[in-house]
């Protein structure tokens, strides 16, 4: 735009063309018009920034000229030029917008005073523009990027598969993403500024939040922990949350919650359970036929053996093969006898009994096998421990099983030369329970074996263990309120404690502490 | 005089039934209850055959055959094994030992799973012991 452009109107042509002379010869490019009519076709067409107007004017009068031109171009410098002494009309001219006035008769010097007033308003007002139009554009800028960031995180939140939920400073929701749409079972639209956290979160979490609000602590955040909401339908969910306070300054603002759904998590890890159950229920059925088979095995042995001495009437092998055909009998009672005790609740069956001739029982039992392969069975049993009461037939069964396997310990050392010895000792434990320690000498167990110690039908025997023996003990010493302690090293030993707790009179006391430690 | 079938086993079941086939088919037979006693008998008795278990305490029956097959003055006698496990598994196991840098060692003449029919084993020991 030309700054020096200016319109001059006066009906006065004479005015007109000294003033417009005068003009241009100072650089300004001038256009006239003689009345309001004109000026304002003028103004239309060449926009000028400055325009000299007379007041009293025959039609269209100055007032309307300035006033015209200030609707076309606010912008506009309109200067009014009064008749000599008549302030009212200029301090009109003012109120409607004039940037200034001049009297007449114009002087040169007042003149260019006016224009150059004119001029430093017009520079003033671009430069004003200039600033403005610079602090609108960076004003977009800015707001375009702090678009973008919101954008950004509005997508960050909205595509996280965590729910996130957010409140504002009293608990009202503010922000709900599809993620917790998806746990919680509500739409965004249910919960976003309709609901409390506290219709949503489990009363846990909603306290700690509700406790955060309240004291006002610097307490940010909680880490994660697993929870359980209730979803829209009243069914319970599992995530695992974490949760923050929003401060603005000391000032708590609102919360945020995240949540992460444990559903399908669960899901896999029951699958796994089960698909684990399975498979030891498979690896259980295939260890007892091979177990079974090796049993029928002796059976179908001892029916050729009994066979052939009925034939040749020779007693001594009938009685060999009916021997073989009792001791097979006697494995299979046996596994069934392991089978029904692991399978079923027992009640210990309390009596009065003397533990050291359980064990006295228990080792006259094992002997001869002992003997057979050079194992010595000692014995070193308290003599304060007298007539007790306790569950004789599990104690003699516990240690039954332990020193058989101590004796298998010991069959199945590889070492040279031992001198294998397996011991039973019993001991007073406080005034309520009886120690029976069951020690050998033999092959003991790496770590990984003692891991698998009391799981179903795990054997080292390969097919001359049932794997029940140990889950047997075990079954039977919680059964009875006890406990069971193992240690060993591979090539040293091991050594197998069992306690038991015992009344002196009835067992009524045992019992009853049996059936607290069962339910814990 | 007939020929001397040595047994290796420690299962009770197993010794009384294996040698009371040994004898209702004219073999005198002698009886070892580990591996250990075994192969110290071998030595001492050269049988024409040993019947050898192989999952045993103490010595196993895998190391007994090894140290039988490895032996100049016994691996000619055949060796029937008697097991509970698959014949594969015994089979695999030896190859496990042969790439752990033992020598490799013949495979057993006769492999019989248990339960042992003994009208299959006397079958099996005649093939060898003629």
């Amino acid at each position: 735009m030309n700054r020096n452009k200016l319109l001059i109107v006066d009906d006065e042509e004479g005015i007109l063309k000294v003033l417009s002379m005068s003009l241009r010869h100072e650089g300004y490019e001038v256009h006239t018009a003689l009345n309001g009519k004109e000026a304002l076709a003028v103004f239309e067409k060449e926009h000028p920034p400055v325009v000299l107007t007379d007041l009293k004017m025959p039609g269209m009068d100055g007032f309307q000229v300035l006033r015209r031109v200030k609707e076309i171009d606010p912008d506009a410098e309109v200067i009014v030029i009064t008749g000599h002494g008549d302030m009212d009309s200029a301090i009109e001219a003012l109120r409607f917008g004039a940037s200034d006035f001049i009297n007449k008769p114009v002087r040169d010097e007042a003149l260019r005073i006016a224009l150059d007033r004119a001029a430093e308003k017009l520079e003033m007002r671009g430069q004003l523009k200039a600033y403005t139009t610079d602090l609108e554009q960076m004003c977009q800028i800015a707001t375009e990027e702090v678009r973008r960031k919101s954008e950004f995180q509005d997508k960050l939140i909205t595509s996280s598969n965590d729910g996130i939920v957010a409140t504002d400073e009293k608990g009202l929701i503010i922000l709900f993403n599809p993620g917790a749409e998806n746990i919680f079972g509500y739409s965004r639209r249910e919960v976003v500024e309709q609901r409390s956290f506290s219709e949503l979160y489990p009363e846990e979490v909603a306290e700690e939040f509700r406790s955060g609000f309240r004291r006002k602590r610097d307490k940010r955040g909680w880490g994660w922990k697993e929870v359980t909401i209730l979803g829209k339908g009243g069914e319970p969910v599992p995530v695992r949350f974490s949760g923050a306070l929003l401060y603005e300054g000391e000032q708590v603002i609102g919360s945020v919650g995240f949540f992460q759904d444990l559903r399908e998590i669960r899901r896999l890890q029951r699958e796994l359970v089960q698909s684990e159950r399975l498979a030891a229920i498979g690896q259980t059925v295939a260890r007892l036929a091979h177990y079974i088979k090796n049993i029928l095995t002796g059976l179908q042995g001892g029916m050729y053996v009994v066979n052939i001495g009925l034939d040749k009437d020779d007693k001594d092998k009938l009685k060999a093969g009916w021997t073989m055909v009792q001791r097979n009998i006697g494995r299979v009672s046996d596994l069934v006898m392991d089978l029904l005790t692991y399978s079923k609740e027992r009640e210990p069956e309390y009596r009065d009994c003397f533990p050291n001739d359980i064990v006295e029982d228990v080792c006259e039992l094992m002997e001869v096998k002992a003997a057979q392969n050079k194992i010595a069975l000692v014995r070193d049993l308290d003599p304060s421990i007298s007539q007790v009461t306790m569950d004789p037939s599990a104690v003699h069964r516990c240690l039954l099983n332990l020193v058989s396997n101590a004796i298998d310990a010991c069959l199945f050392d590889l070492s040279e030369n031992k001198e294998w010895r397996v011991s039973v000792k019993t001991e007073r434990e406080g005034d309520s329970m009886i120690r029976f320690e069951v020690t050998d000498n033999g092959a003991g167990m790496t770590s990984d074996v003692k891991k698998k110690l009391f799981s179903a039908f795990f054997s080292t025997k390969g097919g001359k263990g049932t794997g029940l023996g140990l889950l047997v003990t075990h079954k039977l010493v919680q059964e009875n309120g006890g406990r069971i302690e193992v240690e060993s090293e591979p090539g040293s030993g091991s050594t197998f404690t069992i306690c038991l707790p015992y009344r002196r009179d009835a067992g009524d006391g045992i019992r009853r502490r049996a059936r607290a430690e069962k339910t814990h | 005089m007939s020929k001397k079938i040595l047994s290796v086993d420690d299962d009770p079941d197993i010794i009384v039934f294996v040698k009371t086939v040994l004898e209702e088919n004219g073999y005198t037979p002698l009886i070892a209850k580990n591996g250990e006693a075994g192969l110290a008998m071998a030595k001492a008795e050269k049988p024409s055959l040993v019947i050898l278990d192989v999952l045993m305490p103490k010595q196993s029956g895998i190391r007994m055959y090894r140290e039988l097959k490895s032996d100049p003055e016994l691996k000619h006698i055949p060796v029937i094994m008697l097991s509970g496990i698959a014949k594969r598994t015994f089979l695999r196991s030896q190859e496990a030992l042969t790439e752990f840098g033992d020598e490799p060692v013949p495979e057993p003449s006769a492999y019989i799973e248990k339960p042992v029919d003994p009208r299959e084993l006397a079958e099996t020991i005649a093939r060898f012991v003629k």
